[in-house]
């Protein structure tokens, strides 16, 4: 046990335990579901509906210069498709805005 | 990343090991970005008094940054260790969606692949899988290990190198290197669109997510599984369409 204010083995220990459990748990489950018809069309969709869902919430605690940044990030990533470069225009972009506004 | 498609065309390019290599190099990018917000998360684990051991530690058996940096955050603000494990549950239930959609990839594999891919599965090597995937390229089970072991690697060294030098680091948000994961998923959504049937979906989520942010009191992360959900439910409840 750690003192007062620190993380213990044991925090660490549950947590890694739960992480994990939820991560297997989630394979046996989906291992489980039908291959086609609506399940499927719905597990087809998750990635990009969770994307799109982490995105609203960064850019919600974002402010001006965030959502700014992120246009000029989306504009770069529809004309190139490339990740290396959409990061490096967003960062550009977050620093230059930040600056002005 | 254009090099790598000519790889389409290489005879063998299938074959696990080069698979294995080929997501351990085009996750390098999202890897440097891993790595700063584990530089970050270790100035946040020296003020819970963890060394670089053991916040190396964490990041290997836990390896979820979200809810590592929430539990610890907890901790630091002084809420109990039920709270600070909680916190991190919650904010790991979007890793079962993920793993349950993994289903495809680790169907028929060993126990060892089982267990091993889906410790490694996270936002980033999974998403980067589906949006090289959606750009025409065959990938699968060994370019998200791939992926993942580049992950691992930034997530555990730079996450105990920040908690050894905490005080000697500067603030990420300083050179707008906070913003490197919300581009980054930016690309990869880009890469994710499979075309206009995507649309009803994906704004059903995005509602739904800002809609719980704000207005009701739910947690981030809840909002963001939620909001997730709705958008694949619909795309499922949908007829007639050919897009899924």
């Amino acid at each position: 046990m750690a003192e007062p204010g620190g993380v213990s083995a044991g925090l660490i220990a549950a947590l890694a335990l739960a992480t994990f459990a939820i991560r297997l748990g989630g394979y046996l489950l989906g291992a489980r579901l039908p291959v086609d018809g609506p399940w499927a069309r719905g597990f087809a969709a998750l990635p990009g509906c969770l994307i799109a869902s982490l995105l609203s919430v960064l850019l919600l605690q974002g402010g001006p210069a965030e959502w700014g940044a992120a246009a000029v990030a989306a504009g770069v990533a529809m004309a190139s498709r490339s990740l290396p470069l959409t990061m490096v225009a967003g960062i550009a972009a977050i620093c230059a805005l930040r600056l002005v506004l | 990343m254009e090099p790598l498609l000519s790889e389409v065309s290489r005879p063998g390019a299938t074959a696990s090991g080069a698979e294995f290599r080929a997501g351990l190099r085009e996750v390098m990018p999202l890897a440097l970005g891993v790595a700063i917000y584990g530089l970050a998360f270790g100035l946040l684990a020296a003020q819970a008094r963890m060394d670089g051991l053991a916040t190396g530690i964490m990041g290997a058996v836990v390896f979820a940054g979200s809810s590592q940096i929430v539990a610890v955050e907890r901790v630091v603000t002084g809420a109990g260790a039920a709270a600070a494990l909680a916190a991190g549950i919650a904010l790991n239930l979007r890793l079962l969606l993920i793993t349950a959609s993994l289903r495809e990839e680790l169907s028929g594999r060993p126990w060892w692949q089982i267990l091993l891919g889906v410790h490694l599965a996270t936002d980033e090597n999974w998403a980067l899988m589906h949006a090289t995937r959606a750009r025409g390229r065959a990938v699968g089970y060994w370019y998200l290990v791939g992926g993942g072991v580049g992950i691992f690697a930034a997530w555990v060294a730079a996450t105990a190198t920040g908690a050894m030098l905490a005080g000697a680091i500067p603030e990420p948000r300083a050179f707008g290197l906070d913003f490197a994961f919300v581009a980054a998923f930016v690309a990869i959504l880009r890469n994710l669109w499979r075309g206009s049937g995507d649309a009803l979906p994906w704004g059903a989520a995005v509602g739904a997510t800002a809609a719980l942010v704000l207005v009701t009191p739910i947690e981030p992360s809840w909002a963001l599984a939620c909001g997730g959900v709705a958008g694949a439910v619909i795309a499922g409840l949908r007829r007639g369409r050919d897009d899924g």
